[in-house]
């Protein structure tokens, strides 16, 4: 008994430390933190004369996407450096969990941050009149914003003509897309391509000619059987990787669920189309002479990236991004043949692709001040500086001979393994502040040129991306005849409502209902129709589409039409 | 007794024997589906990321590496956060052990006339919810955001253990509570000195719900404490930490001129979950045990006897 | 569970005077004073954390938003009820909760009882302590990676095709998870190897109330091991198996979330897919709380159906019962 009362005693007093110690940080926490919205104990100057000065604040932001750790901007080099030009300090704060439901929160309450940074978030927040106007602010204070900005306004102005948030997609200078596919492709595995001496692959039917005779050649790999096409058909957010193909194979870049037509700028879903039937129909045929892994509607993705990474899987379709664990262990395997080379496969011959997404404008991703921010003034300078060209460059590339070189003709490149770690590295990209200021902050659009003729995002640089290439991947593209990957596939053409994926759908509206059913009955009816034996397939298909056609799909196509050609218009 | 068990030895029937070795090849069975996803959990762990994404590790690390703990135990916040755990589930676990146990003391009484009302008010709180966002703006009300509080308060009574205990005092043998209030002792002495003590293999099995229940929980972390990293639980920096890789994952293959040849830090999101399922769920697994050794039939009888 | 006498007065007290009554009332409880402040604050408590934010209750009558005070909010009626329960899928959904349920509640009782009464023959203490500990693993282990297990364990090179195509059971594999059909049978056996050794640890408390003499006796009796589990060890653990059954009829329309969500796929969703999928994928997805906390209503009313109607039958056949 006596024992366990020593303990209990014990206990008691490590908790009241450690409250203690709770009560004390707390209280010592920036005066902004969300908790205390009432900001009576606000150390921000408000008298609007003393805004030019550089008296030391910190400011509180957020981001409601998650997946970066919690800091203050000064603990890195990048937020030191700008702290220093600005005397404005910030406690980064994302989202960990559900966004959505820490949006619901955070509205109902009615306790924000100084700024907040959208994510998928943006159209609650504009319900809720979370952030304020900027137009004036940036009329009196914001050259830099203005010049970077302007010639976007019109497409970031709210319904009611205000601006409100600063996107993240403003290209400046001349357009410069990534060397590397960094986004959709169908992908072939390199065996193959060496197997056949590099041959021209262009048609979905020779892409899976090579891919048969492959396996017919070789039906095992290690042991296992070789598997010819493979999706990731069954986990519901990746369901896309089997819908957006038939798009890309008729030549049409990733604008969602619909195609819009060049001329009249008519959105269609894809769903149901010929497009989608050919698709379809085409996996049905594959999958009857076995080239198809039926587990592609089951498994999750953690299973799908292994097979990636076993040397089975001949070929798939998938965006770079979606991969990126894989992609890096066949790298970091070193077994050329293994990794995967991206082909731009359409329907037909004369079918211009057009994997590449063209310039576009994402106006509902940004960052804007909210109603609860003490001092706007001093946060719209911060953002104007931010966006001077040395600072563009510094959230980009870093800081000069320690993160990146410059050549005699004035081009910026990595000089050795040290300077790209400061990229890649997450820890290095973490304390040097990449990881918070590379993206989500005001800033240039990703495929944008520098006014010296540099790439924006070292990403794009030619110079950075043949340091990285392998000897595997100058012999494909030797083979080819291109300098690098994106070469392989078409410029995109222009499409001044891109990406329609980005018009704002009324929450719950019969529009949003239409997705989600849609999806929903693809998810079902899809599979089972690239299952079936091929001689009941158009039964089955034409079961689909009128299980389809019960769905109100012309407001859907109306609603999305009549957004893309206001944008087409000029309003967005 | 000893010439008892000494008979019952001689007369043990074949179909007692029988039934005895069944029953062992059959825990035997259930030990081995039962401890496959553990024993996967730490290969995985031990395993390198990068090579653990191939998938087909199943009892054995195939690159044998300690990157996924140093990792882990290399993020500075974790250990105060830990100590946050700690605390609240030892704390959180007393006081809402000791109020859900004396509110089930009060409506075991059968002739308390509140008795079934105050069940009726509980057991319905079990069924509906005011949801999200109202009770968000209730905590805020009371001033509970960015407090220790908010992991104590809201759980103060348990319905369901408090049913729990219930039962297991009314299960208790008539005339015990009778003869300890003949003694003299009032409601509250007969709780503490009677029915605590009668009650351990109940309390211990709440004690564990409750522990369990504070020691894996982070929606109030994401909720009420999540911009305050003082008040930060285990478990949410573990969820901050998987998060993190996960990103990471999707950053890398955005930008392909990173990696060349993976260097840089390799987690994945695979192997972070299983690292982080061993390290939050090890300290948690002692306590059964602990409570295991009130498991003893018989043992609230024999406190009753002797 | 005998009555207690000493309510009498009360239950025959229908014919006296209201106020007689109501005096009666106050004199007992003013006798049971500490029994009463034993128990009022929790009330307090419970009044205060569970019932206040029922004022949430009245978005299921708007179109609920979160920047608008209580009084901008606009009152739309009974249509995200009738939302609810227009859309076709909706009794597809609630279909398969139930179902889903059930089986949980029917195959979780049986073996967490059937598992504490063979755990309780364990005779060496150590290792009946060992399997315990082991049996409750798969608890602590999230649905993501139990999920994880499951389909590696179900996939077509996985050891289930495995085993059966190698007995000549099947010819060739078999694609369980792509079969709407077999669903509800693998939730409902993945649910028990997760929980069951959890599920457990209430009744081998509950086992330690009873009285061992009853097993010398019964031995003497000559009662062999299963006699002795069915007619002691079954009976002692009645009254507890009544109460958790009856509390958890009242959650017959909680089948669980991430299990659906993580195992299903497009080809079984007809089988999978619950009414929590459904909130979530046309309340919260869209950001329409008042859809949810619709359809948190509509559950609490059969909650509470379900409640009273097994609380009701306890009490008919004479069982112990929760209220």
């Amino acid at each position: 008994m006596a024992k366990s009362k020593t303990w209990m005693m014990a206990l008691v007093v490590v908790a009241a430390m450690a409250l203690g110690a709770c009560g004390k940080a707390a209280e010592g926490t920036p005066s902004s933190s969300p908790g205390n919205g009432s900001g009576e104990d606000s150390i921000s100057a408000q008298t609007g004369g003393e805004t030019e000065s550089n008296e030391p604040v910190t400011f509180t932001y957020y981001h409601f996407a998650p997946g970066k750790k919690d800091v203050l901007a000064s603990e890195t080099v990048i937020g030191k450096e700008l702290q220093k030009q600005t005397g404005v300090d910030w406690k980064l704060e994302y989202v960990v969990g559900d966004s959505t439901t820490k949006a619901g929160v955070m509205i109902a309450s009615g306790e924000y941050p100084d700024v907040i940074s959208s994510s998928g978030e943006m159209s609650k927040l504009m319900d809720a009149e979370a952030y304020i106007p900027l137009d004036d602010l940036i009329e009196e204070h914001a050259p830099n914003i203005k010049r970077v900005y302007g010639p976007y306004f019109d497409k970031m102005r709210h319904t009611d003509g205000k601006i409100y948030t600063l996107p993240y997609t403003a290209n400046q200078g001349e357009y410069i897309g990534g060397p590397n596919i960094g986004g959709g492709a169908f992908w072939i595995q390199r065996s193959v391509l060496k197997e056949f001496n590099y041959p021209e692959i262009k048609t979905l039917d020779e892409y899976f000619d090579f891919i048969k005779k492959y396996k017919e050649k070789y039906p095992k790999v290690d042991g296992m059987d070789t598997i010819g096409f493979v999706s990731l058909a069954g986990v519901a957010n990746n369901f896309f990787t089997l819908q957006n193909p038939a798009m890309h194979l008729a030549g049409y870049p990733n604008d969602g669920s619909v195609i819009v037509d060049m001329e009249t700028h008519e959105a269609k879903i894809v769903a149901g189309t010929e497009y989608q039937k050919r698709w379809i129909g085409k996996l049905n045929e594959i999958n009857a002479e076995g080239l198809f892994d039926p587990e592609s509607f089951t498994m999750n993705k953690d299973q799908y990236l292994a097979k990636l990474t076993s040397g089975r899987v001949l070929g798939y379709f998938n965006y770079a991004w979606q991969v990126g664990d894989a992609t890096k262990n066949l790298l970091s395997a070193g077994i050329d043949e293994k990794r995967y080379a991206p082909l731009p496969i359409v329907f037909d011959k004369d079918i211009k692709d057009q994997y590449i997404d063209p310039p576009g404008f994402v106006a509902n991703y940004g960052i804007g001040i909210t109603t609860k921010a003490e001092d706007p003034v001093r946060i719209i300078k911060y953002f104007d500086n931010l966006l001077k060209e040395e600072n563009q460059i510094l959230v980009q590339w870093g800081i000069k001979d320690q993160t990146y070189s410059v050549d005699e003709n004035g081009r910026f490149y990595f000089a050795n393994d040290e300077q790209r770690k400061y990229h890649d590295d997450l820890e290095l990209s973490r304390t040097f502040g990449f990881t918070y200021f590379v993206t989500d902050w005001p800033k240039y659009g990703g495929e944008s040129t520098l006014s010296d003729g540099n790439a924006f995002s070292p990403g794009n640089q030619s110079e950075v991306a043949s340091y990285s290439y392998t000897e595997g991947d100058k012999a494909i593209l030797e083979a080819y005849g291109v300098k690098t990957f994106s070469e392989l596939f078409n410029k995109p053409d222009p499409r001044p409502w891109f990406p329609s994926w980005s018009i704002a759908l009324e929450q719950g509206s019969p529009e949003q209902i239409f997705a989600t059913k849609s999806d929903d009955l693809q998810r079902k009816h899809l599979p089972t129709l690239i299952l079936e034996s091929p001689s009941k397939f158009e039964p089955a298909w034409e079961a689909y589409i009128s299980e389809l056609n019960k769905l109100d799909k012309e407001t859907y196509e109306a609603t999305i039409t009549k957004a893309v050609q206001d944008r087409v218009a000029g309003k967005w | 007794m000893l010439a008892l068990k000494k008979s019952r030895l001689r007369r043990r029937s074949l179909g007692d024997r029988l039934f005895d070795y069944g029953n062992i090849v059959f825990m035997i069975g259930l030990m081995i589906v039962t401890i496959y996803p553990f024993v996967n959990m730490i290969a995985v762990s031990f395993n390198d990321a990068n090579d653990a994404v191939r998938g087909g590790i199943y009892l054995w690390p195939r690159l044998w590496t300690l990157d996924n703990y140093s990792y882990i135990f290399g993020e500075s916040d974790i250990y105060h956060a830990t100590l946050i755990s700690f605390l609240r589930t030892v704390l959180g676990t007393i006081v809402s052990v000791f109020c859900t146990a004396m509110l089930a003391f009060t409506i075991s009484r059968q002739e308390f006339v509140l008795r079934k009302a105050v069940t009726m008010f509980f057991v319905f709180t079990m069924y509906f919810s005011g949801g999200l966002i109202p009770t968000y703006l209730l905590i805020r009300d009371l001033g509970l955001i960015n407090s220790f509080w908010v992991y104590i308060f809201p759980g103060i009574i348990g319905v369901f253990n408090m049913i729990v205990i219930r039962s297991f005092i009314e299960g208790l043998p008539d005339g015990i509570l009778e003869s300890a209030r003949i003694d003299g002792a009032g409601e509250f002495t007969t709780f503490v000195r009677v029915v605590l003590p009668l009650t351990i293999p109940a309390m211990a099995t709440v004690s564990l719900f409750v522990a369990v229940g504070q020691w894996n929980s982070w929606f109030d972390v994401f909720l009420y404490n999540s911009s305050n990293i003082k008040l930060s639980t285990l478990q949410y920096e573990l969820m901050k930490i998987l998060q993190t890789s996960t990103t990471a994952a999707t950053a890398s293959a955005g930008d392909i001129y990173q990696s060349q040849g993976g260097s840089g830090t390799s987690v994945t999101p695979t192997s972070i979950r299983a690292t982080m399922t061993i390290i939050a769920s090890v300290p948690i697994l002692m306590v059964y045990p602990f409570v295991q050794r009130y498991f003893v039939q018989g043992m609230t009888l024999g406190g009753v006897k002797g | 569970m005998e009555k207690p006498i000493k309510s009498e007065p009360l239950a025959t007290g229908l014919n006296q005077p209201n106020i007689h009554k109501t005096a009666l009332f106050f004199k007992r409880l003013l006798q049971q004073k500490t029994l009463a402040f034993m128990c009022i604050p929790f009330v307090l408590w419970a009044f205060v954390f569970k019932y206040m934010p029922l004022w949430g209750w009245t978005m299921a009558f708007q179109k609920f938003k979160a920047s608008r005070t209580f009084a901008e909010q606009e009152w739309v009626g009974w249509q995200h009820f009738q939302f609810l329960f227009s859309d076709n899928s909706f009794y597809r959904v609630l279909r398969n909760t139930i179902v889903m349920s059930s089986i949980k509640l029917v195959l979780g009782f049986v073996t967490a009882i059937t598992l504490a009464l063979l755990l309780n023959e364990l005779k060496n203490i150590v290792f009946k302590r060992f399997v315990q500990t082991v049996s409750y693993l798969p608890h602590f282990i999230s649905w993501v990676v139990a999920s994880s297990i499951v389909l590696t364990v179900l996939s077509p090179d996985g050891i289930v095709n495995l085993l059966l195509t190698k007995l000549g059971i099947l010819d060739n594999p078999v694609l369980w998870m792509s079969k709407g059909h077999y669903f509800w049978g693998i939730l409902g056996a993945t649910e028990v190897w997760k929980e069951v050794g959890w599920n457990t640890i209430i009744y081998l408390a509950a086992i330690t109330a009873i009285d061992p003499s009853q097993y010398e006796a019964a031995e003497i009796d000559g009662a062999n091991r299963l006699q002795r589990m069915l007619s002691i060890t079954l009976p002692g653990l009645k009254p507890v198996i009544i109460i958790l059954l009856i509390m958890n009829m009242g959650h017959i329309l909680e089948s669980g979330f991430e299990a659906q969500y993580l195992l299903g796929n497009g080809m079984n969703q007809d089988y999978s897919e619950n009414l929590d999928i459904f909130v979530l994928k046309y309340g919260i997805g869209m950001g329409n709380f008042s859809l949810g906390t619709a359809a948190g209503i509509f559950k609490t009313v059969v909650s509470f159906f379900f409640l009273f109607s097994a609380n009701y039958m306890a009490k008919r056949m004479g069982e112990s019962r929760l209220f």
